[in-house]
């Protein structure tokens, strides 16, 4: 007998933790309670994460009575593997690498796409005098790309690199400046920033014009966390929403606060960043539906493609596109 | 040798393999360890045999790393030891030189693996020039302590009979350094192979270039899989060496003469 009341205590629970998030007004920092759990970046400080920081810099967790440390991540940092291992409760991945993770046996969950339009693109010396990305790989020429990525197997399905010589990129402009026939990848939102400061003319190419877009700096848990915490998911979902409308509106704050902990990056580069990523993080779609929301559809384009290349070798479950929260209706001003 | 000679000789080492790979296997099947994080040894040994294209290239690669380390090593081994005989050749050059030697052992070579590809191109020549720098230091220091550390009584014996310089140098000074120059190949011969690693991170080929695809596709087989060519690369090397030091000093050094 308990075992069939099982299911409906658990809908019950569910019920009154989705009512319980309905008001984010939950008693602050006072109580000895507040979960503490730790949100992994990719990457050092800087304007991808912007939001995040504001989140914490508002106090959008306190707000919802969570305690959300927000940790950066150096090179190559496996922070997809550390949400799957239960090191960590959230981190930011891109959502090839979730459509890959899960296609291997680690589930994770997606709950808040940041760009909307990928920033991953390739940037060449504008005196090649390149019209559309195609051009880069119709002559011969040197480009720095990570091999093992999916949109460089997107780029070599759709161009071939008969012409090209691929190779790593060095990390930073050194290669890029040995040659003018040298083309790297980039984020839209930092390489080129960096290069016209040095004073280089550079024309870039967002892989997304060609075809392939998958969301990028995407917050994820793992499935097994995302069950047992349903209600503190959501409010982290929420608060990040809140601290990226903050940081759309006004990056400065943020910026200084990262720029703290990132200092090899200085104020202008930080606020010329923040300018160039707006219109990737808001479109038409989340003006609809919320910033970080995300389109199932994407998801079934991305997943096709990525068994197209030959990266999985079927698309993995999509209960992953369900679960993201409808986006929050705005609290009335008091 | 007879068959139980050979059980006899290979239990030991093999016993310790089997039974960490078993207990992998047994792990990640029985879910206490994700696959994500830790391969079966059967899914590394698909990736290794019997993956098609994909163990090919595992293969290719290794040919490429291998090139890259044994080049690398042969040119520690060449210069590390005409360093360290011009650097025991007088006690200024020593004073003045042997301080930047040192900067070969701790220098970053993944910080400057960058900075290789933009003078020598992404090719062997970066590969080899990345091991060179990792595997070098080990060479000269220990040929450097076997040099200094010649019997006083055979020096003096050979100052007695009136030796030259190069007389004293290849019939008294190389042939005591042996042991110690064999243990700085040794050393050198692991970190050549790591060295030349590092230099692919960077190049993109061999193994070294192989793992960074492999991390960036999640595969943690591939990654374990190119591991153990890597190790095994290291193995081939440090045995020869061994083969080498057996052939030279079975004769008359106890380290070898003993067993």
């Amino acid at each position: 007998m308990p075992a069939k009341l099982a299911p409906l205590l658990a809908i019950a629970a569910a019920l009154f933790l989705a009512a319980c998030d309905r008001q984010p007004a939950a008693p602050p920092a006072t109580g000895p309670a507040m979960p503490a759990v730790t949100l992994q970046l990719n990457w050092k400080a800087d304007p991808e994460f912007g939001g995040f920081f504001a989140a914490q810099l508002n106090g959008d967790f306190e707000k919802r009575g969570i305690n959300v440390k927000v940790v950066e991540g150096g090179v190559g940092a496996p922070t997809i593997q550390m949400v799957g291992s239960g090191s960590v409760e959230f981190a930011i991945v891109s959502a090839d690498e979730v459509l890959i993770a899960r296609a291997r046996g680690n589930h994770v969950v997606p709950l808040f796409a940041v760009y909307q339009i990928c920033p991953q693109g390739l940037m060449a010396h504008a005196e090649r005098g390149f019209k559309e990305i195609g051009d880069i790989f119709g002559q011969s020429g040197t480009v720095a790309m990570e091999k093992g990525l999916p949109y460089v197997k997107f780029l070599q399905n759709k161009y071939k690199f008969d012409k090209v010589t691929v190779v790593e990129p060095s990390g930073d402009l050194s290669l890029f400046r040995s040659g003018a026939n040298v083309t790297q990848q980039c984020f839209v939102t930092s390489e080129p920033i960096a290069a016209k400061r040095a004073g280089i003319e550079t024309r870039t190419f967002l892989i997304a014009d060609a075809g392939y877009n998958p969301y990028t700096a995407v917050m994820v848990t793992s499935e097994a966390y995302f069950k047992a915490n349903p209600a503190l998911v959501k409010a982290v979902v929420g608060a990040v929403r809140d601290g990226w409308a903050a940081y759309l509106a006004n990056p400065g704050p943020a910026n200084t606060l990262m720029q703290n902990l990132n200092p090899s990056m200085d104020a202008e580069t930080f606020a010329a960043a923040a300018a160039a990523q707006k219109p990737l993080i808001e479109t038409e779609e989340t003006k609809a539906h919320g910033l970080g929301s995300m389109n199932p559809e994407r998801w079934d384009t991305l997943a096709k493609q990525l068994v197209e290349l030959g990266v999985i070798e079927k698309a993995p479950s999509l209960m992953i596109t369900r679960v993201v929260p409808a986006p929050q209706t705005q609290p009335a001003k008091p | 040798m007879s068959i139980a000679a050979w059980v006899k000789r290979l239990l030991p080492p093999v016993t310790p393999l089997v039974v960490v790979f078993a207990a992998m296997e047994v792990a990640v099947r029985m879910g206490w360890v994700k696959e994500f994080l830790v391969p079966t040894p059967t899914s590394v040994f698909h990736a290794l045999f019997t993956d098609g294209a994909g163990s090919r290239e595992m293969w290719e690669a290794l040919l490429r790393t291998a090139e890259g380390s044994f080049a690398g090593f042969a040119l520690s081994a060449v210069l590390g030891l005409i360093v360290a005989v011009v650097l025991t050749s007088a006690g200024w050059v020593q004073r003045a030189f042997y301080p930047y030697a040192v900067f070969f052992q701790t220098v970053p070579i993944i910080a400057i693996a960058p900075l290789l590809v933009i003078w020598l191109g992404f090719d062997l020549r970066t590969v080899v020039a990345s091991a060179f720098i990792v595997s070098v230091f080990p060479v000269i220091a220990n040929t450097l302590a076997g040099l200094l550390s010649v019997d006083p009584a055979l020096r003096d014996l050979f100052r007695l009979y009136g030796a030259g310089r190069v007389a004293t140098l290849f019939k008294l000074k190389l042939p005591s350094a042996l042991p110690s120059i064999l243990t700085g190949l040794r050393i050198a011969a692991g970190l050549a192979v790591i060295g030349a690693i590092v230099g692919e991170f960077i190049t993109g080929g061999g193994l070294g270039g192989l793992i960074g695809v492999a991390r960036r596709e999640q595969r943690v087989d591939k990654v374990f899989a190119i591991l153990l060519l890597s190790a095994l690369l290291g193995v081939v090397m440090f045995s020869l060496i061994n083969l080498a030091g057996r052939l030279s000093l079975r004769h008359w050094h106890a380290s070898e003469s003993a067993s």
